[in-house]
């Protein structure tokens, strides 16, 4: 009986929701392909390649790494979009500028210092236009003290000049509409962005910068059969300080006073200013922390990357949208999950499709998931 | 019609007894954006009063509530607590002056535990007040049970009791509660009534607003009655259960 059973409500599902069936499908499809390629196997029908192909380990090992790297940038950047629409009640079209902010303003910073006070032979307008590659500065944070400081000095003032640059947006452009609808607060955020982005655009101008080469990093390869899997100083600085941050937002929203308080306005801005909740104060702290974390992600993007545009901000919030709305909007946990699910998605993509859809193919997953879980990943936990 | 305005008239010739009452509310006008609500209402509550506010739906009952506490649009009159002139202030500074509210709906932080809920309670203070959270523990059994549960996943009266004990973290002199009977099982509702009782007892200043007005009526120590916005009856509580007009118009006789 109890197989009968399983197997009506099996069928059940199917007939009520085909949907799902297809999407089963899709996926068992991709793993079998996956399992192919890696083997290197290839089946053809009536001489169509109709699964498998060639796809060997270390390339796919390393779009596996790609993918957790941008995922955790997608991830550090989600947290401050979602806290801003479940705290200030919009959805953030400026935060991908603010990501752009913060690897310009951090990498302008280790040039500076990289060039004054290392090779001195460059003058600081140069320095500050980004003019120059930075391995003509050695700017690797292996390649010696300089180096080191210039990018840690880098990195802090990527995150404390985003915040500068987020609340005097916060103040000119958002407070005096504070009350107003989500959708005023949002096309106000469209306007802030262009100007953000093209204020960029005319300081550094159109044509993207170019830090470090490779060559400077200090890297650490594994070899396989296949080639070589490999990860450098750089990429790990990555990992290490966005699983920290991480972890830091996670203790100071569990644990501290304010933290509470933020989580207590997502979760019911009206009770807050009842009980005496400094809403306003909440709001700045909200924009700091999700500022300094935005701008932390633009620069350890451009030390992942090693380059970074004008535009790129602004294209990337394309995938932090989805990583959020994936993970359920207005949880930070979501977006943290969300990341990585969009960002292994985008990277991983790339083993079935060119790579030029790759980013359709992160859209394509969001789109799934909302089918299957309509409120997303970690739906209805308020920044908690 | 003569009894009515005769009682309204009478009521405002008593004002002057009220002068040295906790909460003075003088010909306060006040509503929603443009739209007014209430026109001219007096009301007071003296220093350990209990007094509630009934009166058929829509009569502004919790408009009332949310005027003296800097909800609404401020549109004439004033309201004195604790001889310190509050009219128009908003809320995050009323709290200061010992006055706490209760809303009816949406009064919890659902996300939060128990504990972070009444910790929110008393956010203005420097640390969470040991003395007030115990107190609240010992009203509220069931809170200290539940601290580290999520405050959503508690049935509708331990919620009730939490949003109380939220408003009690800072030793309020007087507490605004709004319908806090609205939406309990029967035998629940009694249950807080007893709480509220409890807590006036124990010297704390009560303003309500009840749907429930008849077990209200009985066991405040004045009641208003509020229609359209406007005083209309003012008495003991019992005066008010035996009189028939009020009987019959506003508690179904």
């Amino acid at each position: 009986m109890g197989v009968a059973d399983g197997y009506r409500t099996r069928v059940g599902v199917l007939v009520e929701n085909p949907l799902y069936g297809l999407l089963a499908f899709v996926g068992l499809y991709l793993v079998a392909d996956l399992i192919l390629k890696l083997g290197g196997i290839e089946l053809e029908l009536a001489g169509v390649k109709v699964l498998g192909g060639f796809e060997p380990l270390n390339s796919f090992l390393s779009k596996v790494i790609s993918g957790l790297l941008r995922g955790l940038i997608i991830g550090l950047t989600g947290i401050g979009l979602s806290m801003t629409y479940s705290i200030l009640g919009f959805a953030n079209f400026a935060h991908g500028d603010f990501i752009t902010v913060g690897a310009f303003i951090g990498t302008v910073t280790s040039y500076i210092v990289a060039g004054v006070i290392g090779a001195a032979t460059y003058d600081i307008g140069t320095l500050a236009l980004l003019k120059i590659q930075a391995t003509q500065l050695g700017l690797a944070i292996t390649g010696g003290w300089v180096a080191f400081a210039a990018i840690v000095l880098g990195l802090v003032v990527a995150g404390a000049g985003t915040v500068g640059v987020v609340l005097v947006v916060d103040r000119l452009a958002f407070k005096p509409i504070r009350d107003r609808s989500s959708v005023a607060l949002l096309i106000t955020s469209i306007g802030v962005a262009l100007v953000v982005r093209y204020l960029a655009n005319f300081i550094w101008g159109i044509e993207k910068f170019t830090t470090s080469s490779p060559l400077d990093v200090w890297e650490f390869s594994v070899t396989l059969s296949s080639g070589d899997v490999t990860v450098n100083a750089h990429d790990l600085t990555l990992l290490v300080l966005a699983v920290s941050l991480m972890l830091g937002v996670h203790v100071l929203l569990q644990t501290s006073k304010l933290g509470k308080a933020m989580r207590a306005m997502a979760d019911n801005k009206d009770l807050a200013r009842v009980t005496g909740i400094p809403t306003e104060r909440v709001i700045r702290f909200t924009w700091v922390l999700g500022g300094s974390l935005t701008g932390v992600a633009g620069y350890t993007w451009v030390l992942w990357r090693g380059t970074f545009g004008w535009f790129d901000g602004w294209l990337f919030l394309l995938l932090v949208f989805a990583a959020v709305i994936l993970g359920g909007i207005g949880s930070i946990y979501g977006a943290m999950a969300g990341g990585l699910v969009i960002g292994l998605a985008r990277d991983l993509s790339t083993v079935f499709i060119p790579s030029a859809l790759a980013k359709a193919s992160a859209f394509a997953l969001m789109i799934v998931v909302l089918v299957v879980k309509p409120s997303g990943l970690f739906a209805g936990r308020t920044t908690a | 019609m003569s009894t009515e305005t005769g009682a309204a008239s009478g009521a405002a010739t008593e004002i002057d007894r009220w002068s040295e009452s906790l909460l003075q509310v003088r010909n306060l006008d006040a509503g929603y954006g443009d739209l007014q609500i209430l026109t001219d209402v007096d009301l007071d509550v003296r220093d350990g009063e209990y007094v509630t506010i009934v009166g058929p739906n829509g009569a502004g009952k919790s408009t009332v509530m949310k005027s003296v506490f800097g909800l609404t649009s401020h549109m004439g009159g004033t309201v004195t607590f604790d001889d310190s002139d509050i009219t128009g202030m908003p809320p995050d500074e009323i709290i200061y002056e010992g006055l706490g509210y209760v809303p009816q709906n949406n009064n919890i932080f659902d996300s939060l535990s128990v504990r972070e809920n009444l910790e929110m309670g008393a956010y203005i203070l420097d640390e969470v007040p040991e003395d007030a959270l115990a107190e609240v523990f010992e009203r509220f059994p069931i809170l200290e049970e539940r601290q580290d549960q999520t405050a959503g996943t508690m049935s509708g009266g331990q919620q009730q009791m939490l949003a109380m004990g939220r408003a009690l973290m800072l030793s309020p002199e007087m507490l605004l509660l709004d319908e806090p009977s609205a939406g309990l099982a029967p035998d629940l509702v009694d249950e807080m009534f007893e709480k509220v009782d409890e807590i006036n007892d124990a010297g704390t200043s009560i303003l309500m607003v009840e749907q429930n007005a008849k077990e209200a009526l009985r066991r405040c120590d004045r009641g208003y009655v509020l229609v359209d916005g406007k005083n209309r009856y003012e008495d003991s509580g019992t005066a008010l259960l035996d009189d028939e007009q009020v009987r019959r118009d506003f508690l179904g006789g």
